[in-house]
């Protein structure tokens, strides 16, 4: 299933930096969700994110592209810095793609639609060519006799798979994945958590917040564990999850597991 | 009659000067969409066309005949006078208030609406040589026996049309008879004030009450007449002074030709009219001209209303936007024109703007304005409401894919926001459909104006507005059928 990761994005040497952060802080108001972050993603990592509901995971993947305002600090994605203005957002998101809690497909589109809607809009494709990767992509995520219905016709796990093909269907070199399956029926997590597997065995760069810690254990190339906003250990996944060694960690294994 | 300008002169006179910032600032959306339609002022010259304003229902000096001609003393005499001194007139039917209005705002070179001379008005108008003496006169209905003099009003109500002379004369003799005046703005619901016995009197110019009288309108005159003013054609001070020339001359000469006293014979003389007014003799009466009333409300209608989606989806996406100049700009425009009255806002773009930059249009591309840009302001609220109901979530998805924050709006969230947006859009349909009538105001003929051009000529008001009631609701009807029928399929 290599072909799910675009060929330029499997091209790049392994090591390379991808995305930079440094000190990133944000608030809501007064609330303070993120106080400080400092870390580097490299080419051909798969992160994984975990951490208590409230401890900002989830906003620290949004500033990754910038769907939250950054109030402070600095985050570098291929080089381009996003908290400057000049940079063109649009052009750096699309080579992050991103999938959500609530897959957020397009109603009153077509699952093709939904798939070729960036591509055509944003790369002047041309139709055909963009149907024809899009049919690719849904074929790898097992859904290409759904291209033509509606997204209300199809299950959770169906609707997850769909959002990644659209995400795919851009070609970018990061995927960032916000508890993709945390929507989901238990016996559709499986088939999503299969194509994110393939994802990462063919090289993509992934930061996925999950609390899915067989998953985190069995694929990621790191873990990093976040609480009240800060990022308390940052590490492989058996030092994690077998000799863990602050206490909110443990603490945390200790119920989720 | 009309001794006093307030009305006339009033409305004008207060929009001319002081709001000239307002008007600029105004007549800059207009621009947007009205640059084309506007014709640039004329300088009348010699066998040049005179646009002359009147009044619309004030028989028998003016109004629609059974062919929905304007017809009339004013008008008879005014095209008889243009014929012998050679140039063209065009007859613009406004209304009262708004011809005198019209002519100050340049908008007509002259006005002939059973006008009295007044110092006042002579402040602001140049009057011609008086071609009409009038005089007020008292009426009471027929079955009435009980009024005799004025002395018998005492305690009881008096009903007037503003502005007029009957009404100053009232005025005059209220206290010393002790009775109460009630206003109103034409001469159809005055005579129907008394009909429904709320008021037991009239007073009016004579010509006009015995205009009524002849055409069967159930009053009679108990007392004579006084002594009143004279009527005369004006135009604007200090301007078309050889359409003023001319005007004189050619009444000296239809009066030494005997032709003044045959014009004055056939509106004054005997000769009641012969008509079928039950309901389905009025109906098939009236009916061609109802149909092009409601064609001219249809087409208001439909043309606001599509100028006034475009405007509230550009405001719309003003207000949801993330500049504060930009939401700025959005919610002044709902709330000047949410803030403000129809009715002001037909009569300042009507009169008011072009008084100020000093250009003409007609009253059809004013109505089209006023109410696209009134929608337009509901528009923005209901087109706000639709992206506003859409997920958020819809927004981030595709701005993640990299998509602009325009295009996401046109391929995303509007065409999501559609559909929430049907119902208001359609009920905001109706109730353009329903203002429109307001526009009559400004003499478009559409289906009220029609109505009451009629009613000025045969006096039928309650079973015209019953017709007219009528045709409304079923077009209204019809409209909401069929737009919940589009509702489903579209939600499908």
């Amino acid at each position: 299933m290599t072909q799910l990761v675009p060929e330029a994005a499997a091209a790049e040497p392994e090591g390379t930096v991808k995305i930079r952060i440094e000190g990133l802080k944000k608030s809501f108001g007064d609330l303070v969700v993120l106080d400080g972050i400092d870390t580097t993603i490299s080419k051909g990592e798969v992160v994984c994110v975990i951490g208590p509901s409230g401890s900002g995971k989830s906003t620290f993947l949004r500033c990754l592209n910038k769907l939250e305002d950054i109030t402070a600090g600095k985050v570098t994605v291929d080089g381009f810095d996003l908290t400057d203005r000049r940079v063109d957002l649009d052009k750096v998101r699309q080579h992050i793609g991103m999938v959500f809690q609530h897959f957020n497909l397009f109603p009153h589109m077509t699952v093709i639609d939904n798939v070729t809607l960036a591509p055509l809009l944003t790369k002047k494709m041309d139709k055909a060519a963009a149907e024809k990767r899009a049919m690719e992509l849904l074929g790898q995520v097992g859904l290409a006799e759904k291209a033509n219905v509606k997204p209300a016709t199809l299950s959770g796990g169906q609707k997850q798979r769909v959002a990644i093909a659209r995400a795919l269907a851009m070609n970018p070199s990061i995927m960032l994945f916000d508890e993709a399956t945390s929507a989901l029926d238990p016996e559709m997590v499986g088939d999503v958590l299969q194509v994110l597997r393939d994802l990462a065995e063919g090289g993509m760069t992934m930061v996925v917040v999950t609390h899915e810690m067989g998953f985190a254990r069995e694929v990621a190339s790191r873990v990093i564990f976040m609480a009240d906003g800060n990022i308390v250990e940052d590490d492989t996944p058996s030092q994690v999850f077998d000799s863990p060694k602050h206490p909110r960690l443990q603490e945390f294994l200790s119920k989720v597991l | 009659m009309r001794a006093e300008s307030a009305s006339g002169e009033g409305i004008a006179g207060a929009i001319r000067s002081p709001q000239r910032l307002i008007a600029a600032a105004v007549a800059l959306l207009i621009g947007l969409f009205g640059a084309a339609m506007l014709t640039p002022a004329r300088a009348a010259a010699d066998g040049e066309t005179y646009v002359v304003a009147t009044d619309i229902t004030f028989a028998p000096f003016e109004f629609q005949d059974v062919d929905g001609k304007f017809v009339g003393i004013d008008i008879d005499l005014i095209h008889e006078i243009a014929a012998n001194q050679k140039f063209n007139i065009t007859i613009k039917p406004l209304g009262f208030d708004a011809a005198l209005q019209a002519v100050q705002a340049n908008q007509a070179d002259g006005v002939i609406a059973g006008m009295s001379i007044t110092d006042e008005r002579k402040k602001v108008f140049d009057f011609s040589d008086p071609y009409f003496e009038s005089g007020v006169q008292m009426a009471v209905l027929d079955s009435n026996q009980d009024i005799k003099s004025y002395a018998d009003l005492k305690g009881k109500r008096v009903a007037v049309k503003n502005g007029t002379e009957g009404a100053e004369f009232a005025q005059s003799i209220k206290d010393k008879y002790g009775f109460q005046i009630v206003s109103f703005a034409d001469s159809a619901s005055m005579f129907e004030e008394v009909k429904t016995g709320n008021s037991v009197a009239i007073f009016e110019d004579y010509p006009v009450l015995n205009y009524g009288i002849e055409q069967g309108n159930g009053f009679k005159t108990v007392t004579p007449k006084e002594k009143g003013s004279s009527y005369g054609f004006a135009v604007n001070k200090g301007r078309n002074a050889e359409l003023l020339a001319k005007f004189n001359a050619g009444l000296k000469e239809l009066k030494d030709s005997g032709r003044y006293d045959e014009i004055m014979e056939k509106y004054l003389g005997e000769g009641a009219s012969e008509a079928d007014n039950s309901f389905f003799g009025l109906l098939s009466s009236t009916f061609p001209f109802l149909m092009a009333g409601l064609k001219m409300t249809l087409i208001l209608t439909v043309v606001s209303i599509a100028i006034a989606l475009v405007l509230g989806i550009i405001f719309g996406l003003c207000r949801v936007s993330r500049s504060i100049i930009l939401r700025a700009i959005g919610t002044t425009y709902v709330d000047i024109f949410r803030g403000t009255p129809l009715l002001v806002q037909a009569f300042f773009i009507y009169f008011g703007i072009p008084t100020a930059l000093g250009f003409q249009m007609t009253a059809l591309t004013a109505g089209i304005i006023t109410l696209s840009l009134n929608a337009g302001a509901y528009m923005t609220e209901i087109v706000r409401g639709g992206i506003q109901s859409v997920d958020k979530g819809q927004m981030e998805a595709a701005r993640s894919l990299g998509i602009g924050y325009l295009p996401t709006m046109r391929k995303v969230i509007l065409p999501q926001a559609v559909r929430t947006m049907i119902p208001s859009y359609v009920n905001q349909f109706v109730i353009t459909l329903k203002d429109t009538s307001i526009l009559s105001v400004i003499g478009i003929a559409e289906l009220t104006q029609t109505g009451r051009l009629i009613i000025a000529r045969n006096y039928q008001s309650f079973t015209m507005w019953l017709i007219i009631g009528i045709i409304y609701f079923i077009v209204i009807m019809a409209l909401t059928k069929l737009s919940d029928r589009l509702e489903k399929r579209m939600v499908k």
